[in-house]
């Protein structure tokens, strides 16, 4: 017999009450899970009734708009990979701790900015100035990073006092100016060159030399805007995975002579590498899926056309402008339920692959930080 | 190679990459300034006062407008200037270009006014008299008779008439009661401008649309999401904390449970506009259409909640975000130390109070955390809205004195759709863009801030644990 | 997309509270007044021009509001139908079907009525040469089929002789997406039925194709004649005649513009039956020269004088 420590007529209850909650909460937990696992169930099931419509039709009514989600992501992913990547790199394994503290929210901020408003600014902005200035924009592809690199040349060439005033740990702020000055001297320099070398106008010579046609909203635009959207959630992975490498690595790798850059490319790199991957492919699932940047700044035309001047049409943006005013049960409705679909089973195959990917790393790293 | 020039490989390997990579994220730092300062600076100068100017032409024509921009002119290498010439009722259009070059002179005279008027919009050029109860006031007078008279509510307003002249000298006679906003920019004092400028940011926060959406507010948008958010985090806090705590305290960690976690996961990466086609085809079309069919057969065909509404947009965006509370949840959970359980079994208690007075109350910041994230996510998402329910113009709001009092089958308004409604859908695309700034500075900032405050309930909570470990 | 109207008379709210999803049920009653609420279903386009109405039928008689449902048009015969609405705007007259279904289901015709007129534009940017287009050109310009009776597409500037120097290149062309009634009108009148090209930027609303044609010196696109601005040019389009004819106010009032329509709205008035005082205001508010105002307000075509005065005549 226990002694009892509260009335005995209230044991039972709490035992009682205890099954119930525990109970409750497994048909809560349970219920929720089914309902994420319902989107799948749903989206194929009202896919079904397409087989009876014949398939010709479907392939090619929808390979245009998978070809055009394909190339906006990996326009976007151009755009975004070096410059996420680098940045990750940058503040994991360069950037003095309390830069980074402030810099890694900051740039994870980014990622809040709601996609209508760069897809807004992307189309109605952007679009229009890169059409009237397609050389300065070229140009500042090319320009930015020759400017940086002509930074890091100068740095070394400078006095050593200069050099202690702006570290390399700093970079990440004080090149800040340095490149909008160069980003000034390259838009500047534009017209000229555009007047000397490329005969007064780069779209007449893209369109006479090349045949090469050029639409206002393109793949380069959509590149830039949705590569911008996605940079924060390449930058914050691959950052973390990076910035996890147990130090021991690094200081072993230095230890033995390696510069800091070597250690990061010879063992950091390697070591964090799944991380890294995972980040992208995030990236990717993201890129895929992003509508409104599309909807607004792609100009919409389902075309096969590997040209980055060409527009491209995506799933996502056919979803959202179409299906509110399809019929359920037609056509079209099933048709565009495939392409959610589509996008779904492509988006939940590269994100669990990244999320593998990633818990492997973690064990490496437990197994590394606890062999060392 | 490598042999060969040795010390031009370890200048490019330890000298110039990092530089690159420096310069990212420089890059991203400028980029993200560059896109905060245009939406500051447009969103908050569409409000400021703007001078007008008054151009003649070499043709002898006058304008009298607002400049907007200057634009190269096709084969030649001068610039045209955009003004905003109002007066739509007479000229036919709002806007005129007009080629730098045809400007023979321009001034900025302190007499120029500028109406807001309906029907037609704003109208720019001179007050010449104001004829009100036989009396006729001209000059400073009816700038001053105008003024008060618009500070009255409507109904106190006497009635007359306002004498105006175009830029061209024709006269026109307004009516005082189509006048909504009396303006003197150029007149104005730098306070007063400041003043006015206050007054019109708080119009544009408390106002409802008016004339179709290219005027006034964008209360009912921000009414309309901000319910919307809070509908949904009703929802979407209760059952993702359920499924976090079966997940992390009551179901066995196997193999199972560990796919589970990893689809949960997943779900945060799916693409929103899937969460959207769902809510159409599930929530719309099965449940709400059943619905009808059940209650509200006596309505059909026209449906009730067979149609996007309120309620399916906030379970939509709440099984959007059913991920990230999940997580934020579980990691909050994963963090408490298994010695707090242990302790609170120890003592006799069961599993329910286990959970009710020791787990949840540590985990409690983490919850927070994880619905702010969720509300942060669901107030910038437009597309799945744009198939659940959201509206061009809902002229009922979805909460008023009719009973039920809170209308979850009523279509609303989004600031983000209104972002997108104004600039693609609107009227006049040059008139909404200001607009569409002030818009787009409102959504950024709200979602920001939102943001913000998950960063610092977390900073806070990771010290606090710092504290008690 | 439909309507979510709430029909005056009796009705039956559910309410979900939560998740918990408890539903109760009530009867209210209704209100009969001169206000009250005035409801209407119906197209999109018309939004901004039924909405200007009810504002100023509202600064008239502040009892009176009206909610509108912009829809699309197709949304409106459905709502006429089924009592939702007594007042369906349309931007397209009701086909056969949607007439076809009312009298069955109240034993004799809608009452159509003519409010405004309208018309689909083809625009170029303001400093093109062009002016001036036939219907076989807008047809060879737009269109992969050729069912208006062109030799042969049209897929650059210099294939047109106002355009031979500048500007230059492909024509850069935009549009309306699938499902807007715009990409549906253009594609039956201007392009003879036939298929739109595929390199068509379909832009989700009609101002953007403005935006995007005014930014852009190469671009060519359609959109309705409220959208018009000076960023653009509106281009004449010859008539069977032979005679250019510019989308003036009075070239689409007299019908002389070859893509000009009218604008409806559809009533449910049983004959020999009057209207209630609201619906009776606004639509005496649509034909009085205010209501007209605000149609070219709202960038819309007023109708002739003549044919004002004809439908004012109604019961």
């Amino acid at each position: 017999m226990t002694p009892p420590r509260l009335p005995l007529s209230r044991q039972p209850l709490r035992q009682l009450q205890d099954r119930i909650a525990t109970g409750l909460i497994t048909a809560g937990g349970i219920g929720v899970l089914l309902a994420i696992l319902a989107i799948g169930v749903f989206l194929i099931w009202e896919t079904l009734p397409l087989l009876s419509f014949g398939d010709a039709l479907t392939l090619s009514t929808l390979s245009p708009l998978a070809w055009g989600t394909l190339k906006a992501a990996l326009a976007a992913m151009l755009f975004a990979t070096p410059i996420a990547l680098g940045a990750a790199m940058y503040s994991a394994l360069f950037m003095s701790s309390r830069l980074r503290s402030r810099i890694k929210p900051t740039l994870e901020l980014m990622e809040a900015i709601p996609g209508v408003v760069i897809g807004f600014i992307a189309g109605l902005l952007l679009a229009p100035w890169v059409e009237r200035n397609l050389t300065s924009t070229l140009l500042l592809i090319m320009w930015l990073p020759l400017s940086a690199a002509l930074a890091g040349g100068l740095w070394h060439l400078a006095v050593a006092r200069l050099r202690k005033r702006l570290p390399l740990s700093l970079a990440g702020i004080w090149l800040i100016p340095w490149l909008a000055c160069m980003a000034a001297l390259a838009l500047w320099l534009a017209p000229l060159i555009e007047q000397h070398w490329l005969g007064g106008d780069l779209r007449r010579l893209l369109d006479q030399r090349y045949g090469l046609d050029y639409a206002t909203r393109n793949a380069l635009i959509v590149g830039i805007a949705m590569g911008f959207a996605i940079i924060p959630s390449i930058y914050s992975l691959a950052e973390d995975a990076l910035a996890d490498v147990p130090h021991s690595l690094m200081e072993g790798a230095q230890a033995l002579g390696a510069s800091r850059w070597q250690a990061l490319w010879k063992v950091a790199l390697p070591t964090a590498g799944p991380g890294v991957f995972s980040a992208v492919m995030i990236g990717a699932g993201r890129a895929v899926g992003e509508t409104m940047i599309v909807l607004m700044a792609s100009g919409n035309t389902a075309l096969f056309s590997a040209s980055p001047f060409e527009g491209l049409r995506s799933f996502s943006a056919s979803i959202a402008i179409e299906l509110p005013e399809a019929t359920p049960g037609g056509l079209t409705y099933h048709l565009l339920i495939l392409a959610a679909l589509a996008l779904f089973i492509f988006t939940f195959v590269v994100n669990t692959l990244a999320e593998v990917v990633r818990q492997r790393l973690r064990r490496r790293y437990q197994r590394l930080g606890g062999a060392l | 190679m490598r042999r060969l020039t040795p010390r031009l490989y370890n200048a490019l390997h330890s000298g110039l990459w990092p530089w690159l990579c420096a310069a990212c994220v420089a890059l991203s730092l400028l980029m993200l300034t560059a896109l905060l300062t245009l939406l500051i600076t447009r969103g908050l100068g569409h409000f400021w006062p703007a001078t007008l100017e008054e151009v003649t032409l070499v043709s002898g024509d006058v304008v009298i407008g607002q400049p907007v921009r200057e634009a190269p002119l096709p084969n030649a290498d001068s610039l045209e200037r955009l003004y905003f010439t109002g007066n739509r009722d007479i000229t036919g259009a709002n806007w005129r270009w007009v080629a730098i070059e045809d400007i023979r002179h321009q001034t900025v005279p302190n007499d120029l006014i500028r109406l807001e008027r309906s029907p037609w919009g704003d109208f720019l050029g001179r007050l010449t008299a104001v004829e009100s109860e036989g009396q006729r006031l001209t000059g400073q007078e009816a700038w001053a008779f105008v003024n008060n008279t618009l500070a009255k509510p409507a109904s106190q307003r006497p009635a007359g008439q306002l004498l105006l002249t175009t830029a061209d000298g024709q006269t026109l006679y307004q009516s005082l009661d189509s006048v909504t906003h009396f303006q003197t920019p150029n007149a104005m004092s730098w306070g007063q401008k400041v003043v006015t400028w206050g007054q019109r940011i708080w119009q544009f926060l408390s106002e409802g649309p008016r004339a179709a959406n290219t005027g006034g507010g964008v209360w009912p948008a921000i009414f309309g999401t901000v319910l919307m958010v809070i509908l949904m985090s009703v929802i979407v806090t209760p059952f993702g904390v359920l499924a976090a705590i079966y997940l992390n305290e009551i179901a066995h960690q196997n193999r199972l449970t560990h796919l589970v976690r990893i689809g949960v996961r997943n779900l945060a990466g799916v693409p929103s506009i899937v969460y959207g086609v769902f809510g159409l085809g599930v929530f719309v079309y099965g449940i709400g259409g059943s619905i009808d069919s059940w209650f509200f057969s006596d309505e059909l065909p026209s449906p009730t909640f067979g149609t996007g509404g309120l309620l399916w947009a906030s379970l939509t965006l709440a099984l959007l975000t059913l991920p990230v509370v999940i997580v934020a949840t579980e990691e909050g959970l994963a963090r408490i130390p298994d010695t707090q359980r242990e302790g609170a079994v120890a003592l006799g208690a069961t599993r329910l109070e286990t959970l009710t007075r020791v787990v949840l109350p540590m985990a409690t910041p983490a919850i927070l955390t994880g619905m702010i994230l969720a509300v942060a996510r669901a107030a910038g998402e437009v597309a799945p809205l744009m198939l659940v329910g959201v509206a061009k113009l809902a002229p009922q709001m979805p909460v008023d004195g009719e009973f039920p009092y809170l209308h979850l089958e009523r279509k609303f308004m989004h600031l983000g759709y209104h972002l997108f409604d104004t600039a693609f859908h609107g009227e006049d695309v040059q008139a909404a863009i200001p607009l569409v700034f002030a818009i787009a500075l409102l959504l950024v900032l709200i979602v920001l801030a939102l943001n913000l405050t998950a960063i610092f309930l977390r900073h806070y909570l990771r010290r606090q644990r710092g504290n008690e470990c | 997309m439909k309507s979510y109207c709430i029909r005056r008379g009796n009705k039956y709210r559910l309410l979900l509270t939560g998740w918990l999803m408890l539903v109760t049920t009530m009867a209210s009653g209704q209100t009969a007044t001169v206000g009250g609420t005035l409801g209407a279903v119906g197209s999109d386009t018309m939004a901004g021009l039924v909405l200007r109405w009810g504002e100023a039928l509202n600064t008239r008689y502040p009892d009176i509001t009206l909610q509108f449902q912009a829809g699309g048009s197709a949304s409106a015969p459905p709502a006429l139908v089924a009592g939702t609405t007594r007042l369906a705007p349309m931007s397209r007259p009701m086909t056969q079907d949607e007439r076809q279904q009312f009298l069955d289901r109240y034993g004799y015709p809608p009452l159509e009525l003519r409010v405004a007129r309208d018309a689909l534009v083809v625009v170029v940017h303001r400093h093109n040469p062009l002016n001036t287009l036939t219907r076989q050109q807008v047809d060879a310009i737009f269109s992969t089929s050729l069912a208006c009776g062109a030799q042969q597409p049209i897929r650059r500037w210099d294939a047109l002789p106002a355009t031979a120097e500048w500007p230059f290149g492909q024509i850069a062309l935009h549009g309306r997406n699938l499902a807007s009634g715009t990409h549906g009108l253009f594609q039956s009148s201007a392009l003879c039925n036939g298929q739109f090209r595929r390199d068509i930027s379909e832009h989700p609303g009609s101002s953007a194709v403005i935006a995007a044609v005014g930014e852009s010196p190469n671009a060519m696109g359609y959109a309705g004649y409220n959208h018009l601005s000076p960023m653009v040019k509106g281009l004449s389009l010859m008539d069977a005649q032979g005679n250019a004819i510019a989308p003036s106010v009075s070239a689409i009032q007299r019908d002389e513009y070859p893509l000009s329509r009218y604008l409806y709205l559809y009533v449910n008035l049983p004959p020999g039956d009057v209207l209630p005082p609201a619906e009776q205001a606004f639509i005496s508010l649509i034909f009085s020269d205010k209501g007209q105002q605000i149609v070219q307000a709202a960038g819309f075509v007023p109708l002739p004088e003549h044919h004002r005065g004809a439908q004012q005549q109604w019961p």
